[in-house]
Order: structure tokens, then C-alpha cells, then sequence
């Protein structure tokens, strides 16, 4: 074995016993200056989680947060240097995590928050100018078969959880107490100049952007998500993705 | 997505209509998105920032200490306290096999 | 004076032999962190440099790269890897040189430096600077991959000492010489981390100035200076945290300018990466340093008159 591999088995480990090799210049316990580098990464680590997941650390408090990102550090550290990327297990280990089913939308929670910080970071695009929309609409017989590209930054969540009230809630805008977890939403995520937009989407919104990602053609799309969703309105999701620049081509 | 046949397409008017109308509902977004470039960082609730950008590295270490614990003697306690039915029966059972909702 | 005159060369401090033509003006700079983003494009506060972590800016567009490009025309700036492990055991990653290369091209930094340490094995990034022992083999590997990194990335870097908690059994040069050899070596510059050398000292009970002393001074390109945290070792004696998350202490700006007394004026970051004080608070700490850099450059000029 290495020696860089018997540092960081002792490193993630803390039953494991210190590395062998190391000395102080005073004899003392090597068990009690090696915990300073098990304790930065872990710290470090948990720290990076906190700041990606915030409100998802504010729906448990610190201390379950804190004890359940350790454990999730611990068994899925991160495989790249870039801290903007980790993470991405986690949702995923909420859900399985037994103590936190109590807080069954906190997965979901947390899925919003992952798209938020992959938005924030998406390469930039300049979107649909009103100019560019109202060429379209000059040639209305060629609009089915046009097809519109979203945003770099743009994603969308669809739970069985009141995501985007619950997230909401936590900025303030509005309140938590009236919000019915149980009720489903889907959220639109995406970053119209420097700010990351959360939103939520109308029925068949969803489907009509993930049509739209899949390039299919506007007419194909609209009619997708209408049959999807009896009471669909085309009118009200368009509206959302060009006031929030979440479209950036249309042809 | 093959299945879709053209019958299943929207009429060309009813789009034009749609989206026509989704351009004067969003019009003044351009100036809007202009007055708001500069306003990002330091505006938003403290600790709340809008635009938290997830972690950032460093080069240095920290003196914070990790109480190692065992999760499951914690319980949540955090604002998930103030939300309604947190324990409904109506959440519960179905966490584990929760999929991506299809329509 | 106004920042555009800051950043012409006429303005900047004498330059001195040591420091490159177009390496970072010898005067006080600072991280570069987001919360101080809108209070830097509102002020253009007087300062000699900025400097960001390259890992923080790997991402493909957004705020991010939006107020780095406005920073980057008024200021010079420096760029600190803090991801590479050069000490590693294992091979560099290649994908990792590759976009450092391309943000170094994106950006054209005065400075690009990283550290003597290590943070990824078997495909884990652990997120610390890790300590190596000081033996031929480590000698040899690290000479090899900063050879790599300079080679991939067209240009000479500097090389920081780290501050460490644990010393090896194994080695069997001291810090200091290993350092004049990697720099021999491969040619890097060196960045020298005055905390990092004080906490080092105090941990491993070393003189500190004896330490700095030792190293190839005449390739220093660049300081850093950083608060630390107190602790004790399980025997009760000091073991200090290099937090950067505290102001400067008074040990470690004596120690600044026993360095500077040595190599004359030299550009200085304030390193702050924990609980981030309002701009300001570092602002002082900036002029502090700059004081000290205008004491070494009057003593130069009086030592050549």
C-alpha cells in the first residue's frame, strides 16, 4: 500500500488508526495533530455541502444536516477538484436516508437546490430578444414547425412535493406555515442575467419545455404537453420563458 | 416521441395566438434584465443571498471540529417543524420509491 | 491617484531586479471573494493586484466570469491553484492541466502559482493541502510534475510552502532545502507564504527566520500573509491552524518584514478565506502591507544611493 493510500484511508476513516510514518518534534500523540487534516477535509467538505444546499439545511437545522452530510462525505467524496460540481449524490442519499424520512420532500428540496447552483454556473447565452419573437410571428403558417432552444442554465424539477413554496418560503417570500408540502409543483430553474429565477411551472409546462430540450417542433410540443394535461394553456409557460430569457433561439 | 403524427400538432393560429400573446405578457423584459445586471450579489436577505453559488475552494484549514455522531440519534429539527403535515400519513411510504412524476 | 495610473507600469512600485517585467506589481493585493464583487465595481478601491482560486472560476459562464472580466481589466491579476496536487503520487490529471491552460488563456494572470502538497489519490480530491515527506523519491516526482505543469502551461510557476501538522520519519532534507532544489531543479519561482512559515516554525518548533533564511529568496515572486488559529498537540504544546479566517497576527508581520528586509519590495496578497470581514477590514490590512513594502523600497534606494 502507498503511503498517500494508508493517508487518506485514515483520512475519511476515524476508526481507522493514524498512518505510520508521521513524528512531531515532541513526541506527543500523532492521533491529535493528525485529526487536524481529517477534520479540514471533512469540515471542509460538509462546509461545501451547507453552501450548495442551504435551504435544505434550514428545513432539518445544523446539527442533523451537518451529521447526515458527514456521512454522505465520508462515502461519496468528491472525485473532482471543481466544489461547484459536489454534490450531485446527494439527493439521491437523502432519500435513502433513514432518519430524514420524516422530511419526505427534503430530497426534492435538495434537487432544486442542485439545479440552482448548476444554473448559476451554466455557460452564457443571450436569449430571445421580442424583436426575434415578433419575426416569427410574422410568418405564422411556418411557427409548428419551428424549434426553440433553451437556455444553458435552464432545468426543471417536477415533484410530487411543493418544492418551489417550500424554497420559497425560505427566502422569505411567503409563509412556510401555510405551505402544503403535499401539494406537487414543478420548477423551472434558470438564470436570466446574473440572477438564478426559481419558478413555478403551469400543468404541462414541464412537458412542453422537455419537449422543446428534445427538439421537438413547437406544434408537437404544445400538443404533447396539452394532452398530457387536460387544462394546458400554451399561452401562460411561453410567457414565463421569454420574460425570464429562458429561450434563446427560434427557428 | 415518433408516435407523434401531425394531427397531434397545434394549428399554426392557435400558436400565432399563444404566442403573441405570451410576448406582450413578458414585453419590457429586455429593460427589466438590463436595470437588474448589476444588483446581484450583497442585495439579497442576508444569508439568503439570491445568488449563492455553492461552494468555493481554499487553501486553508479550519479550526470548526466535526463531532462525530450518529445520525440517527438526531432528529430533524429545523423549519420543516413549521410545515403543515409534516408527518401525513400521505407522505409517508412512498418516499422510497419515488420516481420523477409522469404524466 | 486612480486606478487606471495604478495600472500602468510607471505607476508601479520601482521595479526591482527580482521581479519580473510582467509579473505582479511589488504591492499589497487581495483575494478576490464574491461577496466583495458589487463594492469592488462601486469603489475600485487603490490596491496592487487581485487574486482569485483557479478551481472557483473552472465553470463555464455566469456571475462568476461576469465580474472577474470587469475586475481583470482594472487590476493585475494573480490566479492560485489550489487543485492540481502537485505532490501526488499519482499522475497529474491532464484534464485538469487542460483547463487550467485554457482560464490562464482566458485571462492572461501577471501570476499563476500553486502549492507544495498534495489533495487527490485514487480519483478522491480531498479538499486540503496534504503534507509529503521530504526524501529523493518525493524530490524527483515533484520536480517531475511541476516540469509537467510549466511545460503544459507555457509559463514559469511559483511554488508555495505549505503550512503542515505532522512531519515524516522518512525525510531526510529539511523543508527549506527541499524547496532551493525543486526550485534549481525545474526552475519555478517560489511563493512564500509568511503564515504558512510561522505556523510551520511554531508546530514543528523550527526558527522561522532561519527557515526563510534558507530559501532561494532571489526567486520569491510573491507573498502571502494570512491569519491563523490557536490549539494545543495532546503533549499541550502550541499547534496553530492555518485558517486564513483571522486577521494578521503580530508574530507573523514581524515576520513579514524580516522577509522583506531580505528581498525588498515583494507584491503581497492578504489571504482571507474564512469568516470573510466586510472589504474594508482587509483594505487596512492591505495598507499595512503596502507600509511595510515602502519601508523596503526606501531602504533599497538608501542602500544603492
Amino acid at each position: 500500500m502507498s503511503d498517500q493510500r494508508l493517508f487518506t484511508a485514515a483520512l475519511l476513516d476515524p476508526d481507522a488508526p493514524c498512518p505510520t510514518g508521521l513524528t512531531t518534534w515532541n513526541g506527543s500523540d500523532l492521533a491529535r495533530r493528525f485529526a487536524v487534516y481529517r477534520n479540514n477535509v471533512v469540515v471542509s467538505l460538509i462546509d461545501a455541502l451547507a453552501d450548495t444546499f442551504p435551504v435544505t439545511l434550514e428545513l432539518v437545522g445544523d446539527e442533523f444536516f451537518r451529521a447526515m452530510a458527514g456521512i454522505f462525505v465520508r462515502a461519496a467524496p468528491p472525485t473532482s477538484a471543481l466544489l461547484a460540481e459536489y454534490g450531485e449524490g446527494f439527493p439521491a442519499f437523502i432519500e435513502r436516508f433513514e432518519p430524514a424520512r420524516s422530511v419526505p420532500y427534503l430530497a426534492d428540496v435538495a434537487r432544486l437546490e442542485l439545479l440552482r447552483v448548476r444554473a448559476f454556473h451554466a455557460a452564457d447565452a443571450e436569449p430571445l430578444t421580442p424583436e426575434q419573437v415578433a419575426r416569427a410571428l410574422a410568418d405564422p403558417e411556418r411557427l409548428p414547425a419551428l424549434r426553440a432552444t433553451c437556455h444553458p442554465s435552464l432545468g426543471v424539477l417536477r415533484s410530487r412535493y411543493a418544492v418551489v413554496s417550500l424554497w420559497a418560503a425560505h427566502q422569505g417570500i411567503g409563509d412556510l406555515a401555510r405551505v402544503d408540502p403535499f401539494l406537487p409543483e414543478s420548477a423551472l430553474v434558470v438564470r436570466g442575467g446574473l440572477e438564478v429565477q426559481v419558478i413555478a411551472l403551469p400543468p404541462g409546462g414541464d412537458v412542453l419545455i422537455a419537449g422543446f430540450a428534445n427538439g421537438l417542433m413547437l406544434g408537437d410540443a404544445a400538443a404533447l404537453a396539452a394532452s398530457a394535461h387536460a387544462d394546458f394553456d400554451l399561452t401562460t409557460p411561453l410567457a414565463l420563458l421569454l420574460r425570464h430569457g429562458a429561450l434563446c433561439s427560434l427557428n | 416521441m415518433s408516435k407523434i403524427s401531425t394531427s397531434t400538432t397545434l394549428s399554426a393560429t392557435a400558436l400565432a395566438l399563444a404566442l403573441g400573446t405570451a410576448l406582450t405578457l413578458s414585453a419590457g423584459m429586455a429593460v427589466a434584465q438590463d436595470a437588474d445586471k448589476e444588483k446581484c450579489y450583497g442585495v439579497a436577505l442576508k444569508g439568503k443571498n439570491d445568488c449563492a453559488a455553492g461552494p468555493g475552494t481554499t487553501c486553508a484549514g479550519t479550526a470548526k471540529v466535526d463531532h462525530q455522531g450518529n445520525a440517527w440519534k438526531y432528529v430533524p429539527k429545523g423549519s420543516c417543524e413549521k410545515t403543515a403535515s409534516s408527518t401525513s400519513p400521505t407522505g409517508f411510504g412512498q418516499l422510497a420509491a419515488f420516481k420523477e412524476k409522469k404524466s | 491617484m486612480t486606478i487606471q495610473s495604478l495600472c500602468q507600469p510607471s505607476a508601479r512600485g520601482a521595479p526591482t531586479q527580482r521581479t519580473h517585467p510582467d509579473g505582479l506589481p511589488a504591492r499589497a493585493g487581495l483575494g478576490l471573494k464574491t461577496q466583495h464583487f458589487t463594492e469592488i465595481l462601486a469603489t475600485w478601491p487603490d490596491l496592487g493586484f487581485f487574486e482569485i482560486h483557479a478551481e472557483n472560476y473552472l465553470v463555464a459562464g455566469g456571475p462568476f466570469h461576469h465580474y472577474l472580466s470587469r475586475i481583470r481589466d482594472r487590476y493585475p491579476l494573480s490566479i492560485h491553484g489550489v487543485g492540481l496536487s502537485i505532490g501526488a503520487e499519482g499522475p497529474l490529471d491532464i484534464a485538469h492541466l487542460d483547463r487550467l491552460a485554457a482560464l490562464l488563456d482566458r485571462y492572461e494572470p501577471r501570476s499563476f502559482s500553486e502549492h507544495l502538497a498534495w489533495s487527490t489519490h485514487g480519483g478522491v480530491f480531498f479538499n486540503d493541502l496534504l503534507p509529503l515527506p521530504y526524501d529523493p523519491t518525493t524530490l524527483t516526482r515533484v520536480c517531475d510534475h511541476i516540469d509537467q505543469t510549466q511545460e503544459h502551461l507555457r509559463r514559469r510557476i511559483l511554488l508555495e510552502n505549505p503550512a503542515t501538522y505532522v512531519e515524516f520519519a522518512a525525510s531526510t532534507l529539511d523543508e527549506a532545502t527541499f524547496i532551493t532544489e525543486i526550485v534549481r531543479r525545474t526552475g519555478c519561482g517560489l511563493l512564500l507564504d509568511v503564515n504558512n512559515a510561522h505556523v510551520s516554525g511554531v508546530n514543528h518548533r523550527r526558527n522561522p527566520q532561519a527557515y526563510i533564511a534558507a530559501l532561494p529568496l532571489s526567486e520569491v515572486g510573491e507573498i502571502h500573509l494570512a491569519g491563523f488559529d490557536w490549539d494545543r498537540d495532546a503533549a499541550g504544546a502550541p499547534l496553530l491552524i492555518d485558517t486564513h479566517g483571522a486577521a494578521i497576527a503580530a508574530a507573523v508581520w514581524d515576520l513579514y518584514a524580516f522577509a522583506l528586509e531580505r528581498l525588498g519590495p515583494t507584491p503581497t496578497l492578504i489571504e482571507r478565506d474564512n469568516d470573510i470581514p466586510p472589504l474594508p477590514v482587509l483594505l487596512a490590512e492591505a495598507r499595512c502591507a503596502e507600509r511595510w513594502i515602502g519601508y523596503a523600497r526606501r531602504d533599497r534606494l538608501e542602500a544603492s544611493a
